[in-house]
């Protein structure tokens, strides 16, 4: 198999993004085609249009009132539920709602104490972070001067650098640490008691990525060169949980990311390649 | 081409013609547009030939896939048309317009009746309810013509002609803003499922390639002598076809044993499949397109007859190449319950079906690589390239120094500021240096003590000036009717001692009032700079204490102690007060104002 570039698609991030990410199926654009968010200096958005021979930016969105540079953006989140709604993080310790269809500011929250690192939808309403401050937080829009803190990490003010929010089961989260081989999964309804803590990672966890379909499966990639499949037991046993499958790619896993619409593939960047897995 | 003419042509048509017309395997498509240069007439769109050819002219090798033969030959077709057409209408003028005789071009001999039949289609033009296209469009029906060579000329037109190129059935459907027209050598019975089926094709019908099996010809000969209609949806399939009209008989075939049991799950999974999707022709690129199709058509068929076909048709397959990822590939979808096969694409055709990852096994070697490198390119993208993009660019190793970061944001504007008031301040203290005198050292403080010492005495000088001032004054009332306290007066000025001692050195008179018998009155007036003490002593009447307060806060003195005493029927009275205000009264008008407000009874 073999995958080829499309030259046409190509087009010029002025700075290097920190998250890319197409529009989920909901957002039906009037025009057709599909639209890309990638985060970084602003919130950019593209469109890549029908027949895909061309990618043209349609937005640049800065959330700062008073200066003309917003806060540099972590990561964001597209609401799969709400597929206008838009979330950013960012080292200023807050987070941005937007509106993407109106462009403009939804709301913007002051969500932790230090530089917030990941977001993630969970509802139309409802969207977790992570921060540097090691806490998980979840908010709701309905109630925005409170939030809950479902997670801390154990060691005082470790960072947890991403979150990912599983989409079949709205009660489980996944988050991992800064230099640590631990996937850490949450319960909201449990809060700062982890669920499962994935172990068995021979170097730091760089990403997580729940399946798609299924509830309890979770895929993390790491240091070590490895993608490892796991599926969360209802009750854990005595020595951990084992991963269910593993591959070792050529050298440490950046990214990962398990196909939503093709959920028999996961795709891994590790060096300067891009490679997709079959389940 | 002639794409001069305006037609109201929809996209690619003469593939999907083509398309579908091969794969009903009837002889020609025609589809005939509304004219947009005549209203209300229909006429050449474009079209497909699929008959019987008699003398073939290519220029290309042989390996010409039968579809692309078949796109050729009506190409073929049409430029002799134009060229024909042309000769027409220029011989009119005189010349004769001589054909470009290529080698691939071809001429009337070289054609069958049937494309002859088909070449004379190009040049009509029906009206409303005219002729076979008119009639469909008019009636918004499909017309199904059976007997298309004995048939009505007012029905169709062109009967004689398709005698004479043997066409037996023609049909014609509106379609598309359009008629489309297909007709056969053969006599089919009227089934509108051909027309159902010729319209999803065309609709389904991708831009890629069309199906480039040549030996879709042979595969196809032994399924059928008769042609019967393929499946869509889930209608109950007429019991009397006994096969089944896969489009794309490679592809829904599997290879191997198994056969029945793949049949069966299937036919489970064709139930399963909400949307039985037609397929597209292009098996070779698109193969779960064509699988998920397959299923759906399959649902319908009884079993038994199914497997009849099945065997004839193994034989077949190994002539097909077949991937069972397809099979394997639909499974896993309707396990996964998505129905995004058709997103697959051209990309998936030669997939590994199998499992990238293995079977997880606890190791032995548990080398944990945590360290400074750990989690590299995560940290460069959360902590480093943020940071990139702000103005003031940061030491990029630790989190931490965001604090920092927001700290020197602010002093920088602030040590800015701060070192003009510095300066400012400088300034000032040297202006000040300069304006006193006797003044030896450079530092703040010394200056400011100075400058303190230096005012203070100015102060004195100028309070010594104007006492000095008003005692002349007063010497010279003095000379007139005063009573001067006896006692001494003390002042801080040198210079009017003299005279104050002078004044007190005169004679007192005694005011010329006999009411007060026995009364001593004392009035004592002392200044030390700003201070001023006033000690009195006089007959007490009732209200004179605030009388005398009254009087001295005239004179712009505040008082700030006041010392009262009664006996005797005498005041004494000390009151230290000072000048406020820029208006100082001086100590002779304190002692008038006081001896006229003491001494009146």
């Amino acid at each position: 198999m073999s995958l080829k570039p499309l030259p046409s698609l190509s087009f010029e991030h002025p700075y290097p993004p920190t998250k890319l990410m197409f529009s989920p199926p909901s957002l039906r654009r009037s025009s057709g085609g599909d639209l890309l968010a990638s985060s970084g200096d602003f919130l950019r958005l593209w469109e890549v249009n029908e027949d895909s021979s061309s990618a043209e930016p349609v937005s640049v969105l800065n959330n700062s009132k008073t200066s003309e540079f917003c806060a540099p953006l972590t990561s964001f989140d597209w609401n799969d539920v709400e597929p206008k709604r838009l979330g950013t993080c960012s080292i200023d310790t807050t987070c941005t709602i937007w509106d993407v269809e109106r462009s403009v500011v939804e709301t913007q929250l002051i969500a932790h104490d230090k530089e917030v690192h990941d977001i993630a939808w969970g509802e139309a309403r409802v969207f977790a972070s992570v921060s540097a401050d090691g806490s998980v937080r979840i908010f709701d829009l309905r109630d925005k001067e409170h939030s809950t803190i479902i997670y801390e990490s154990p060691q005082p003010d470790t960072p947890l650098l991403r979150l990912a929010w599983n989409k079949q089961d709205l009660r489980c989260m996944a988050t991992i640490l800064m230099d640590s081989n631990k996937v850490v999964i949450l319960d909201i309804r449990s809060p700062t008691m982890p669920v499962a803590e994935l172990e068995r990672h021979q170097g730091s966890v760089n990403a997580i990525a729940w399946a798609p379909q299924s509830c309890k499966h979770i895929c993390s990639g790491g240091d070590d060169a490895q993608a490892l499949i796991w599926e969360l037991p209802t009750m854990a046993g005595p020595n951990g949980i084992d991963p269910l499958s593993v591959y070792s790619a050529g050298s440490e896993i950046n990214q990962l990311q398990w196909s939503a619409s093709l959920p028999d593939w996961i795709g891994i960047a590790f060096a300067n390649k891009m490679q997709l897995l079959r389940v | 081409m002639a794409a001069v003419e305006n037609r109201m042509v929809p996209e690619n048509l003469k593939k999907h013609l083509a398309v579908s017309v091969r794969n009903i395997q009837w002889s020609y498509g025609i589809f005939w547009s509304v004219s947009a240069s005549q209203p209300g007439l229909l006429e050449w769109g474009d079209g497909y030939y699929n008959g019987d050819i008699k003398t073939r002219k290519t220029v290309q090798a042989s390996e010409v896939k039968a579809d692309q033969l078949g796109l050729e030959r009506s190409e073929q077709l049409r430029e002799l048309y134009e060229s024909l057409s042309l000769a027409e209408s220029s011989t009119s003028c005189g010349s004769q317009v001589t054909r470009r005789a290529s080698a691939s071009s071809l001429s009337p001999e070289d054609l069958t009746d049937t494309e002859w039949y088909y070449l004379v289609c190009m040049s009509f033009v029906f009206g409303i309810g005219e002729g076979l296209p008119g009639g469909a469009l008019a009636n918004g029906e499909p017309i199904w013509l059976c007997n298309a060579h004995t048939a009505d000329s007012k029905v169709f037109t062109r009967s004689l002609l398709a005698k004479s190129a043997s066409l037996l059935t023609v049909v014609c459907f509106p379609f598309l803003g359009g008629v489309l027209e297909i007709g056969t050598t053969e006599h089919v019975a009227e089934n509108l499922n051909v027309v159902q089926c010729v319209k999803t094709l065309f609709l389904e019908a991708p831009h890629g390639n069309l199906s480039t099996r040549s030996d879709y010809q042979e595969i196809f000969d032994p399924l059928s002598h008769d042609k019967y209609i393929p499946v869509f949806g889930t209608e109950a399939f007429p019991t009397t076809s006994t096969s089944v009209y896969e489009q794309e008989p490679d592809d829904s075939f599997i290879n191997g044993g198994g056969a029945s049991s793949q049949v069966q799950s299937w036919q489970f999974v064709g139930e399963e499949l909400s949307n039985c999707v037609h397929q597209p022709l292009n098996s070779s690129d698109c193969v779960s397109q064509t699988f998920v199709g397959a299923t759906g058509r399959v649902s319908c068929n009884p079993r038994k007859s199914r497997n009849q076909r099945l065997g004839q048709i193994q034989e077949q397959s190994n002539r097909v190449n077949m991937d069972d990822d397809v099979h394997y590939q639909g499974v896993i979808t309707t396990i996964f319950k998505t129905t995004h096969q058709l997103i697959l694409g051209p990309q998936f055709q030669n997939f590994d079906k199998r499992s990238s990852f293995t079977r997880w096994r606890r190791s032995s070697s548990s080398a944990k690589t945590l360290g400074e490198k750990s989690q590299n390119i995560l940290k460069k993208i959360i902590f480093e390239v943020p940071r990139m993009h702000h103005k003031k660019v940061l030491l990029p190793d630790t989190p931490e120094d965001s604090s920092r970061f927001k700290v020197g944001d602010e002093t920088a504007n602030h040590s800015l500021s701060e070192r003009k008031r510095r300066e400012k301040l400088n300034d000032r203290f040297m202006t000040l240096r300069s304006m006193i005198p006797s003044i030896s050292k450079i530092d703040k403080v010394s200056i400011l003590d100075y400058t303190i010492e230096y005012l203070q005495e100015l102060q004195r000088r100028v309070q010594e000036l104007e006492s000095c001032r008003e005692s002349t004054d007063t010497e010279m009332r003095m000379a007139a009717k005063r009573k001067k306290p006896d006692g001494e007066d003390e002042s801080a000025s040198a210079n009017c001692l003299n005279n104050k001692r002078k004044e007190s050195d005169v004679g007192e008179d005694e005011p010329a009032d006999t009411g007060y018998a026995g009364l001593t009155d004392n009035l004592r007036i002392g200044s030390f700079g700003n201070e001023v003490v006033i000690e009195l002593r006089c007959a007490w009447r009732e209200g004179i204490l605030l009388e005398i307060m009254d009087v001295i806060s005239d004179l712009n003195l505040d008082s700030h102690s006041v010392q009262s005493s009664t006996g005797d029927g005498l005041l004494c009275l000390t009151v230290n007060c000072k000048h406020k205000g820029t208006k100082t009264a001086t100590a002779g008008m304190i002692q008038d104002a006081l001896q006229r407000v003491a001494w009146i009874c």
